[in-house]
């Protein structure tokens, strides 16, 4: 038995009262400005790929900055909190780059930047301003390769080159915090959008609502100032893909909790021979196991976001591939089953069910799926 | 400026209201109790007068212990202090009875500007704003879509069925305000976390020199004897139409005993 097993619990999963009071507010702000119309409208808008005036709103009510320490524009807080508000934007859909500026991103450089770097970088951010998204991929996206971007080193100056694969809101980011090959080492650079050199194309996704670009760059110079250098480039980068792995799984919670809750108002409404669907065994019963699998996965994504927040790295480890391989499934199957429960409605393009399918599928996929998270657990627990 | 918010707890807009058949009153222990929604607004102009004037501005709560969460909710968006009026005697007070109260507690405090909401979503009596206004011998300024404050007076713009009235007073003055007046922002989350480390006052009656037979169900100028659930609706009248023409002169018939044509 490993030692995690035995450690006591030292998070709580209970919501403080300024907790719930900041879930009651975002669910209310996403219901009023992320409706289904507006998700569309932005989604289907060729720019700029996210719902700027969301966005500002957002940074307007203090939420674009929750993990960034006070003293660089943010709010202090923790990443408890930040997941309420990710679990929200989840539910929605809405289309605002939370995952790639406020968790990827910002992980990225408070994990690697030095206090003059983050103390640039980062009241941008909490402002809404910058919007960073972080390319760390190669073409083929695996996980566990080298980044597709080499830099090389002449005197104060940096050159970047190759390409960078499935970068989230990687064409309307102000900023790129870009993993590169140095050599034998892993670095680090912050890059404005709009260098020199820098080609973005958005890339065709299945899930619209989340876009994702292929970034080229071809010699782009970047000054040794904009080389993250608080920390070994790798740790950061690995402390921001695990953020990123937990915010993932908060937010198919968030999903699946919508998914839940419409299909179960639906078969109280639809009446089909004579009665409520919902009276069908067929179709209480799917509800019934979706709510289990609902709560088993809001468990798991909330215990690795308390964790991650309490910066109990050891527990981490294993609470983050666990919540993201759990939470990947039971929103597929719950979307999946959604698109079922709603019968004929359910496959038109005019109801929301597919849109949460395709954020399933695809957040399913994004940062690891089920197997690479369930292989990680494997090796953590010697399984 | 100094600005006082009366603000209301109510049984949540959306629950279903129960009345408990000991009291004949509203039962709030049976569902949540929320800040009422009308007071977003007030709460909201509240907020413009600070951005715009620097206004100082006070919530004001009559309400029992278990009141203190609306005014830590009516806090969060940014307002500076909290008063909170507790006393078992209030229980069951009426509209003139509950404007007693926020009359007394106004004149212990000072104010240029008291900005009700317009009707609490549970009583919908309006009264309480105008009553306080003539308790306190103030300017009553009700029905206000638009408000501006300029040195010592308060110009207002007062809806009516055929649009709405220009109004000036002198301050203080007692505001209350419709929901077309302005478009309520969310508390941040800094204003959430601050709410807590906000002043809070408590007071009783005794502390505001009102006496309890002022108050309460006993001086309510109305008595509820009994009350019933609403009848459940009757089924209407169906016409069938056989083929033979003979419903739509039913049908014509029941329209001009029903007096609709």
């Amino acid at each position: 038995m490993s030692a995690h097993a035995a450690a006591p619990p030292t998070v709580s999963y209970v919501l403080t009262d300024e907790q719930r009071q900041l879930q009651e507010m975002v669910r209310d702000l996403f219901a009023q400005r992320a409706a289904p119309d507006r998700v569309r409208e932005v989604m289907l808008a060729e720019t700029p790929g996210y719902d700027d005036a969301l966005w500002q709103e957002l940074a307007n009510y203090g939420l674009l900055g929750l993990t960034i320490p006070e003293a660089h524009g943010g709010s202090g807080a923790s990443f408890a909190e930040l997941a309420i508000v990710l679990e929200e934007a989840g539910r929605r859909l809405a289309p605002v780059p939370l995952l790639s500026s406020a968790v990827l991103g910002t992980e990225a450089v408070l994990g690697g930047a030095t206090e003059a770097q983050a103390a640039a970088l980062l009241p941008g951010v909490a402002a809404g301003t910058t919007r960073l998204a972080l390319a760390h991929l190669d073409l083929g996206g695996d996980l566990l390769a080298a980044p597709g971007v080499v830099a090389s080193r002449d005197g104060a100056t940096w050159h970047l080159d190759g390409t960078a694969a499935y970068v989230i809101d990687g064409a309307s980011a102000t900023h790129l915090v870009v993993a590169a090959r140095a050599g034998d080492d892993l670095e680090l650079f912050v890059v404005p959008g709009d260098a020199p050199g820098v080609s973005r194309t958005p890339v065709e996704v299945l899930d619209l609502t989340r876009p994702l670009a292929t970034v080229e760059f071809a010699g782009v110079e970047v000054a040794e100032e904009d080389r993250l250098a608080g920390g070994p480039a790798m740790a950061a980068l690995h402390r921001a893909l695990t953020a990123g792995v937990v915010a993932i799984a908060v937010e198919q919670v968030g999903g699946t909790a919508h998914t839940l809750e419409a299909c179960t108002a639906y078969a109280r409404d639809r009446i089909q021979f004579g009665r409520a669907i919902g009276s069908f065994q067929a179709v209480k019963h799917r509800l019934a196991e979706l709510l289990v699998e609902l709560e088993s996965a809001r468990s798991a994504a909330i215990h690795a976001a308390r964790v991650l927040a309490a910066g109990e790295r050891e527990e981490l480890a294993i609470a983050a591939p666990l919540a993201k391989s759990y939470c990947s499934e039971v929103y597929e199957r719950s979307a999946a089953d959604g698109i079922q429960l709603f019968g004929g409605i359910g496959f038109t393009w005019e109801h929301d069910q597919h849109l949460y399918l395709k954020r399933a599928k695809s957040t399913k996929l994004l940062l690891g799926d089920p197997k690479h998270h369930r292989a990680l657990l494997g090796e953590l627990l010697a399984l | 400026m100094k600005v006082v918010v009366p603000v209301k707890r109510t049984p949540d807009t959306a629950g279903e209201k129960v009345i408990d058949a000991d009291s004949l009153t509203v039962d709030r222990e049976a569902g949540e109790s929320v800040l009422c929604p009308v007071n977003e607004f007030s709460i909201e102009e509240a907020v413009r007068l600070k951005e715009k004037h620097g206004a100082e501005v006070t919530v004001l709560v009559v309400g029992p212990e278990e009141a203190q969460p609306t005014v830590r909710k009516a806090l969060s968006y940014g307002l500076d202090a909290g008063l909170q009026i507790t006393d078992e005697a209030i229980a069951g007070s009426d509209a003139l009875g509950t404007a007693r109260v926020i009359a007394a507690a106004l004149e212990a405090t000072e104010f240029d500007l008291v900005v009700f909401g317009g009707q609490s979503t549970d009583a919908r009596t309006s009264l309480v704003p105008a009553a306080v206004a003539e308790l306190l011998g103030l300017p009553s300024l009700t029905y206000t879509r638009y408000l501006e404050v300029d040195g010592e007076t308060i110009t207002v713009h007062r809806e009516h069925e055929e649009g709405w009235d220009v109004v000036t007073a002198s301050l203080p003055a007692v505001v209350s305000v419709v929901e077309a007046i302005n478009e309520p922002r969310y508390p941040s989350f800094k204003g959430i976390m601050a709410a807590k480390s906000k002043p809070l006052e408590t007071k009783s009656l005794a502390d505001l020199g009102v006496s309890a037979d002022e108050v309460g169900a006993g001086a309510a100028s109305a008595t509820m004897y009994e009350f019933a659930p609403r009848p459940p609706k009757e089924a209407g009248t169906v016409i069938e139409d056989d083929g033979s023409g003979a419903a739509a002169a039913q049908l014509a018939d029941w329209l001009v005993e029903k007096k609709f044509v």
